[in-house]
């Protein structure tokens, strides 16, 4: 498989491509969820979808890191939901996924979800 | 469908992040693709719930960039500011480089017509661009 990025210098670059401008999320869509989140959310500056845009891209690469580490953990080479679902369970600042990624509470203290740290 | 999926990032983006930071033998399961893209909105209303808060204590009715930006630190994610700082500055210089570009494409296009049309006159541009310059009929 071609790793991505290794020719427009996107690995190193911090996710800058002259090909589809500079963003890999739409900033659309990002603001449409922002405004989903809440009624209280009327007006959005031009730059908190852009934010999110670096923000997302962050966090989607830190919980498939640490996801992955699960898979290697289990000695396999595909990344299943449940190696999510183990990242979350043992990450501090992903404790607000937990209801999403464990919706029957299995594995994890139901009445526990102040972190320990 | 086309309503839930605006609650989504796209999960061909979502998956292409995901590619990139994994080894290249490494395989991800559609289901885990799809988890991951949830995750990413409930990130989203997360943060932008707390963002939210803020300004309503504040009595401000807009949520900016720097509203996220001390969001994500309140929650835990101050790692991810530098880089958003890099970002945004690439970002800026990317428009304008952008801008520059189309003001010296459309002003070149201007000169060219006027040296077919006038070529003994100068009609200087002015700072849009612009010219005074107006075809003999």
């Amino acid at each position: 498989m071609r790793q991505a990025g290794m020719y427009s210098g996107i690995l190193s670059g911090g996710g800058i491509s002259g090909r589809t401008g500079p963003h890999l999320l739409p900033l659309a869509r990002i603001k449409k969820i922002m405004k989903k989140s809440s009624v209280d959310v009327k007006m959005i500056s031009g730059e908190a979808p852009l934010v999110f845009s670096k923000a997302c891209e962050l966090f989607i690469e830190e919980l498939t890191k640490r996801s992955w580490n699960m898979t290697i953990h289990g000695k396999r080479r595909t990344l299943h939901k449940e190696d999510v679902a183990s990242a979350v369970a043992t990450t501090d600042v992903f404790d607000f996924l937990i209801d999403l990624v464990h919706p029957n509470g299995n594995d994890v203290n139901e009445d526990d979800h102040v972190p320990e740290n | 469908m086309g309503d839930e999926q605006d609650k989504l990032l796209p999960v061909a983006n979502v998956g292409r992040i995901m590619k990139r930071i994994l080894p290249p033998t490494a395989k991800i399961s559609k289901e885990a693709k799809e988890t991951i893209q949830e995750c990413a909105s409930e990130f989203i209303s997360f943060v932008t719930g707390e963002a939210s808060d803020k300004c309503q204590k504040e009595n401000r009715k807009t949520v900016n960039g720097d509203d996220i930006t001390w969001a994500l630190g309140s929650l835990g994610f101050d790692d991810y500011s530098q880089a958003i700082v890099r970002y945004l500055h690439k970002y800026r210089e990317f428009e304008r480089e952008r801008g520059l570009a189309a003001a010296a494409s459309s002003s070149a296009a201007l000169l060219a017509s006027n040296v077919i049309n006038s070529p003994l006159e100068f009609r200087p541009l002015n700072e849009k661009g612009q010219t005074s310059y107006t075809k003999p009929s």
